[in-house]
């Protein structure tokens, strides 16, 4: 019994005491993340939140795929927001650098969904008995 | 009857013979000069697919049994397996043909199960001192001697084959939504009877989120009614009567929802109602007059 509870009491010490899960140096939040396509959209109207944080002060610049250009950089900064907007068709992502770097430091990915097909059988409907969706 | 429908669909998909293959249509479509306003006529660059399509759906749904002493068929895992080929697929069950595709329409030649057969998986036998009869009455049972059944008997819905059924499928689509066109008849030799259907859905979709309507009729003649929700004489007892259903008409309706999450990943809410036509409705194996289905779960894509 007493060996169980000090079993019990090291475990329980041992996750008081370790280490939080490590935490990235830089981190990028894009919201949102999907544009759904349907039939005759060739593109989302979508305006991007942007914001990232660093546990170093530096200057990091946020770029896109559309241009080589980083869309903006900020000077000694832990943290940056920027609101886009776009039309998107095609998949993309946003992505930091150091100005001196090519390393991306942390990389979102904007995905595209087609949900329609030029292919009519693709949208037939089965009638099955365990076809219900 | 049986004749003049499926000669009306070889007709309509005669219609678009010496169309080209299916992959034609997206790259017809694609290379079509711009005639108009660009952003009016712009076509829409598609992005080649996969030949297969593979996903699976977890959650809870049910759909309801209209046999007599029969469970509802619970819905908690939902395949999805179709493979599209240059003019072959096979789509959770159905194995096509294109024999037709162009900017009008797509004929497949198909063949597939009966679905009717399903509902006769999940019955029991129970045991009654009534009788069935047409229309969900339950009169009083009568034994050989006359008089009322004392005793109670064993009553169960009786076995039904599976039928694979062989017919047409006309598939039109556009901006204005998806419609459908079927003929198919028996060629298993089991109900020697054909079913003809036509279905529409539209889809809107607003951000994530996708609502499709659907609606649709199916006839259903005389002998893949009587063979599947007749009682045949062989069948009949004192609480089964003999009944022998003519064909007609049912109709359906539903309402599909996807909330797409990720590429792969939705929220799917889907409810489904189908009217049985009024013959089969009247039958003594029948006791609702209706299939409802629903089902609400999260979806992958692969």
């Amino acid at each position: 019994m007493r060996l169980r509870i000090f079993t019990i009491c090291c475990l329980l010490a041992a996750l008081s005491t370790s280490a939080p899960a490590a935490e990235p140096p830089v981190r990028l939040i894009v919201k949102p993340l999907l544009c759904v396509l349907d039939k005759g959209a060739t593109s989302c109207a979508m305006t991007f939140d942007v914001r990232w944080k660093s546990v170093l002060a530096a200057e990091y610049c946020l770029h896109d795929g559309a241009q080589p250009a980083p869309l903006r950089c900020w000077a000694s900064a832990r943290a940056g927001d920027l609101q886009q907007a776009r039309q998107v068709g095609e998949e993309f992502n946003y992505w930091l650098t150091q100005p001196a770097g090519v390393q991306r430091l942390a990389e979102v990915k904007i995905s595209v969904l087609r949900v329609d097909s030029a292919d009519r059988r693709r949208e037939r409907r089965t009638r099955h008995v365990w076809d219900v969706l | 009857m049986r004749n003049s429908v499926l000669k009306a669909l070889l007709a309509m998909a005669a219609a678009g013979l010496f169309a080209g293959p299916p992959t034609a249509r997206a790259q017809d479509a694609a290379n079509l000069p711009a005639s108009g306003p660009a952003a009016a006529t712009v076509p829409v660059q598609l992005p080649p697919e996969h030949s297969w399509r593979l996903g699976v759906a977890l959650g809870y749904g049910s759909r309801t049994n209209p046999l007599i002493q029969s469970d509802d068929i619970p819905v908690l895992v939902d395949v999805d397996i179709a493979w599209f080929g240059k003019r072959w697929f096979f789509d959770n069950g159905d194995l096509g043909f294109t024999a037709i595709d162009n900017r009008f329409l797509t004929a497949n030649l198909m063949a597939r199960v009966n679905s009717d057969r399903a509902f006769f998986s999940k019955t029991n036998t129970k045991y009654v001192t009534f009788a069935r009869a047409g229309g969900g009455e339950t009169p009083p049972a009568f034994g050989g001697t006359g008089g009322p059944l004392t005793e109670p008997v064993p009553l169960k819905p009786p076995r039904r084959d599976y039928a694979i059924e062989a017919g047409v499928e006309v598939l039109f689509g556009g901006e204005w939504g998806n419609a459908t066109l079927r003929g198919f008849h028996d060629v298993s030799d089991k109900h020697d009877g054909y079913e003809v259907s036509a279905d529409y859905e539209y889809r809107w979709t607003r951000g994530r989120w996708s609502l499709s309507p659907t609606v649709g009729v199916t006839y259903k003649d005389s002998k893949l009614s009587d063979y599947y929700w007749g009682v045949h004489a062989s069948e009949a007892s004192n609480v089964l009567f003999e009944f022998h259903p003519d064909g007609g008409l049912g109709w359906q309706a539903g309402l599909h929802t996807n909330y797409y999450m990720t590429k792969n990943l939705r929220l799917a809410l889907s409810a489904n109602y189908e009217r049985l036509q009024h013959d089969i409705a009247q039958s003594p194996l029948v006791e609702q007059e209706y299939v409802f289905g629903y089902f609400a779960g999260f979806g992958w894509q692969f």
